[in-house]
């Protein structure tokens, strides 16, 4: 399989240290360079909180409780003064040192499929180039080719949003994500008791019983058949099959599927993620980040695992309430377990979805689409938290101060996980692209 | 060794193919020469057309075309892609063993007159016309619809511009804007309003769709801005757009206001052309015909171009939802486009010329060839499988029995195996010579229930047949696990090293799992797993 002729992190520190910089186009290289070489073994990862159906800022993370838009949930005070947020948020609250909220994000995409894709790669949707996503950008840049586990996963996504957005895009398939959760047929795995056995990865026993030697003999078999077909009958086509044959085996064989294995985590702490899709899919982001895997997303459809959970056109207050009690307990949980563990330095968390909602209550007290000024939260990665980025008007309707484009929240992210934005891979149709837009400007304030 | 061959084919179609195999056997002679042979004549000479040109640009290139295909990678190849499932195990050895000299001929009409293919091209033409109903689930009742209808077309052999100008001439019953996550009632009757929907009924939708597949063209960048690498303009998107604007104004030329301006536009077809006032009581039907004219110089080429890229993987002009005016091929898709036209439109026509051609009936082993050989056509391809193809020779392969009836209420989420296999197994956005398997798929082809039960000694028909056949000895058991999987038989290496490992015993110790292992292992090889 050919290789990507990439610079390993160890090479590329040693290039710097001997001033060899100006490998890529940017001006960033010089604190990126300080990072790693300060500390030249510190892996990190992002892991991805997709709020699938665009979760409603003003009931969330910028309430507007003295205005009519202002709906009925309270605020409250969290572990910084001056910042408040929804009362059906405490435990978050709690945490809020660790975390960034970005007030004053915009667009005009209003659409599910479009903003969905937008804010998953940073790109509009355009003609024939297939932009990857952040997740597959991440895994190529942060991963290791030879691991055990793919360097991309994806728990409980809902692709039929927008298909092209949870692949691998232009990257290929080495960089296409392990699914989990998803049921075929069903947006999310079904039920609140479905999740044990959605979150493991399918097939990754033979079916029945089997002892090694015999796997084994039967692998080499096919192994041997292979042999020919490939030498007479080269391509993409024929190596893709092995390549993912290969990693398959790789997953049986080794220890790391292991990783999928809940059960080996306390009671306790499985209970205070909370025993649902969404809490379950956040502890194995944690033991998959412990493992190395550098980008891990997570869904969250809805309480119930609907399609599109945050998508509350109609009764809002109460959707969000409910959407809000998982999402809390799971998220803290989340940051309180990387913490202990001495990940959360360097475990980047990004909470958003592709819009956020209206400020005006509609007449099914819902409320709808809003792409022009909603919130996403940047927490732990080693940021400066505990800051709030922008400023939306009394009303909700419009971002007064620092607007925040899509190009430059992924740029925030790139930089916190320690990648280039302005590098570039390339594409489908030969020309280069960037891993984010070329006139995006990082949130330097936040970063460390 | 005659009389043991015999025994053999007759322990082969007795205990493989039952029934079904006999009746194959009939329909076999059946498509009466007298019948079809003006059909192939005319075909020919369009044949005789391609093979020449390929020869010259091979010439020209100092290109070495591949070997012939031998008769077993044609045969496997032929079946899939008429039939779109592989051959069993009589079917190959029947077809192996003919010394006619114009078998391969004679296997292409029978193929074109098999029930299932009319239903292979109906996925066919689903998956280039409404890729929307691929991936996603949601939209499953959309996509029985409007398989229904394409198959009550393919079945008559409607000619293709017919096809088209229903298609595009449909009037679809007001307020069918579809909410997004809800469940479309599918309709009675078969008619292509899933077309409509699936496209939301949206002017710029529809017109965005039309004009990638029928036409070769796209058009959606322009949709919001003047096309950033092609000509199009903005105003251009939005003239064309205007055809499906909504019901006719009756003697008023159709408008279109393009949204975020207050500008308005009047239909206008693509290649700058106004259509006449008078025509315009019914735009969409003047657009039908302004596209299935012969002048159309983008509609016949389109075509031709898909059902090209359809037997090759790549089309004679990629991509092909995007042509241009040039090309190294220009000349060859120019020509089959004028053939077309000339033929009526006649699918089956063309199919047949194309898959009759000397070009088609290449080697896709690498062999000594440059890689340049590939790009004009001097080596087969290697391409992927639907994801009903790669199910349905997965069923042939294994006799596979589905259960439990699959749940026949509409928008039901429940799903049958074989609605789950085609979902885990359903490609996005790539070409067939560029597809790309997935961790997850290997992992559901090696150790997933359906394998497990193909390959069990308790639950496999195909299995059971070989272990128990009495008058085959191991080499005849291994040769037939090979038909029934690779259409081929195995090579002297392959042979006898195989044949040790059945008499050994495997592992396990036990002949008849040694076979069960050997099998398992060509259902996961890559040459079950490509179309090659």
């Amino acid at each position: 399989m050919a290789r990507n002729h990439r610079i390993s992190r160890r090479d590329w520190c040693r290039l710097t240290t001997a001033g060899v910089v100006g490998y890529s186009m940017s001006g960033w290289l010089e604190s990126l360079a300080a990072d790693t070489v300060g500390n030249p073994n510190r892996r990190r990862s992002c892991i991805l909180l997709w709020m699938n159906g665009g979760p409603s800022q003003m009931d969330t993370f910028d309430l507007k409780p003295g205005h009519a838009n202002g709906g009925p949930f309270r605020e409250i005070a969290t572990s910084v003064p001056g910042i408040h947020i929804s009362e059906h948020l405490p435990k978050i609250a709690s945490m809020m040192n660790h975390m960034v909220l970005v007030r004053s994000m915009s667009t005009r995409e209003g659409d599910h499929g479009r903003a969905t894709y937008f804010l998953r790669t940073g790109y509009l949707p355009q003609g024939p180039i297939q932009y990857p996503p952040v997740g597959a950008l991440v895994a190529k840049e942060l991963g290791n080719d030879d691991a055990a586990l793919p360097n991309f996963v994806s728990i409980a996504p809902n692709r039929g949003v927008s298909p092209a957005a949870h692949g691998p895009g232009f990257l290929g398939p080495p960089y296409a994500p392990l699914i989990v959760g998803e049921a075929p047929g069903k947006p999310n795995a079904g039920g609140a008791n479905g999740y044990e056995q959605a979150l493991k990865v399918r097939n990754v026993e033979p079916f029945g019983f089997w002892n090694r030697a015999h796997a084994a003999a039967r692998m080499e078999l096919l192994e041997e058949m292979e042999k020919k077909f490939l030498e007479q009958r080269p391509g993409v086509a024929s190596q893709s099959h092995r390549t993912a044959y290969d990693r398959a085996v790789r997953l049986m064989r080794t220890a790391a599927a292991k990783a999928f294995n809940l059960d080996d985590e306390p009671d306790t702490l499985r209970d205070a993620y909370g025993r649902n899709l969404f809490g379950q899919g956040c502890l194995l982001a944690r033991r998959l980040v412990e493992q190395g895997v550098p980008f891990v997303e997570i869904t969250m459809g809805g309480a119930n695992n609907e399609a599109f959970g945050w998508d509350t056109h109609q009764q809002n207050f109460e959707a969000v309430k409910r959407l809000s009690s998982v999402l809390d307990p799971a998220w803290a949980a989340l940051m309180g377990d990387l913490q202990a563990r001495g990940l959360l330095d360097s475990t980047l968390i990004v909470w958003m979805g592709e819009f956020g909602r209206t400020p005006r209550i509609n007449g099914d007290t819902g409320r709808d689409h809003y792409p022009n000024a909603w919130t996403t939260v940047l927490a732990g990665g080693g940021l400066k938290g505990g800051q709030i980025i922008g400023r939306t008007s009394p009303n909700g309707m419009s971002v007064e101060d620092r607007p925040v484009p899509v190009p430059d929240l992924l740029a925030t992210v790139c930089m916190a996980v320690g990648i280039d934005p302005m590098k570039q891979n390339q594409s489908n149709v030969g020309r280069p692209i960037r891993i984010v837009d070329k006139a995006a400007q990082p949130i330097k304030e936040i970063l460390a | 060794m005659k009389s043991r061959r015999l025994a053999v084919i007759l322990a082969g179609m007795i205990l493989v193919s039952g029934i079904t195999g006999s009746i194959r056997m009939l329909r076999a002679n059946s498509p009466s020469n007298a019948s079809v042979a003006p059909a192939v004549e005319k075909a020919a000479a369009v044949t005789a057309k391609i093979d020449r040109f390929w020869a010259s640009q091979w010439q020209a290139q100092k290109i070495q075309p591949g070997a012939r295909a031998a008769d077993a990678e044609w045969l496997r190849r032929i079946y899939l892609d008429l039939i779109g499932r592989i051959p069993s195990v009589f079917e190959a050895r029947q077809f192996l063993e003919d010394a006619r000299k114009d078998k391969r001929q004679r296997l292409i009409e029978q193929l074109l007159h098999e029930p299932r293919h009319v239903v292979h091209f109906t996925n066919v033409w689903r998956e280039a016309w409404l890729p929307e109903t691929n991936a996603n689930q949601n939209n499953q009742a959309l996509r029985a619809s409007f398989e229904a209808w394409l198959q009550s077309q393919i079945r008559k052999n409607v000619p293709y511009d017919q096809m088209v100008r229903t298609l595009i001439t449909f009037r679809a019953p007001a307020g069918n804007a579809r909410q997004v996550g809800e469940l479309i009632p599918v309709p009675d009757g078969a008619t292509p309003q899933a077309f409509y929907q699936a496209n939301e009924n949206k002017p710029e939708n529809l017109a965005g769709t039309t004009a990638r597949i029928f036409l070769g063209v796209k058009l959606e960048c322009a949709q919001c801005h003047n096309h950033p690498t092609a000509d199009w303009k903005k105003e251009q998107f939005w003239e064309y757009a205007a055809f499906f604007a909504g019901p006719p104004q009756g003697g008023v030329p159709a408008k279109i206001r393009i949204p975020s301006t207050d500008k308005s536009v009047e239909a206008r077809f693509l290649d700058g052309s106004t259509p006449q006032p008078k025509d315009m009581n019914n735009p969409r039907s003047t657009l039908a015909d302004w596209m299935t004219a012969p002048a159309n110089k983008y509609f016949a080429r389109a075509a031709v171009n898909r059902l090209w890229s359809y037997f090759f993987g790549t089309g004679l002009m990629e991509p092909v939802d995007s042509l241009s005016d040039d090309g190294d091929h220009k000349e060859l898709l120019d020509e089959l486009a004028r053939d077309f036209a000339e033929h009526g439109f006649d699918i089956q026509f063309l199919i047949r010329a194309i898959v009759n051609s000397g070009v088609y009936q290449l080697s896709s082993v690498a062999g000594q060839s440059k890689p340049e050989a590939e790009a004009h056509f001097a080596r087969m391809a290697v391409r992927g499988l639907s994801p009903e193809q790669l199910f349905d020779s997965l069923v042939e392969a294994t006799r596979y029995r589905e259960p439990l009836p699959p749940n026949q209420r509409r928008g039901a989420r429940t799903l049958s195996a074989r609605a789950e296999f085609l979902a885990q197994f359903t490609n996005q956005h790539e070409k067939r010579t560029e597809i790309q398997t997935s961790i997850l798929q290997a992992l559901a082809l090696m150790n997933g229930k359906f394998t497990a039960d193909a390959t069990s000694l308790i639950h496999s028909e195909t299995l059971a047949a070989v272990i128990d056949a009495p008058f085959m000895d191991s080499a005849g058991r291994v040769q037939t696990l090979f038909l029934a999987t690779l259409s081929r038989l195995p090579d002297a290496g392959e042979k006898a090293r195989l044949v040790q490992y059945v008499d050994r015993g495997g592992p396990s110790g036990s002949s008849r799992q040694a076979l069960a292992d050997i099998f398992w292992a060509l259902l996961n090889s890559s040459e079950f797993f490509l179309n090659r």
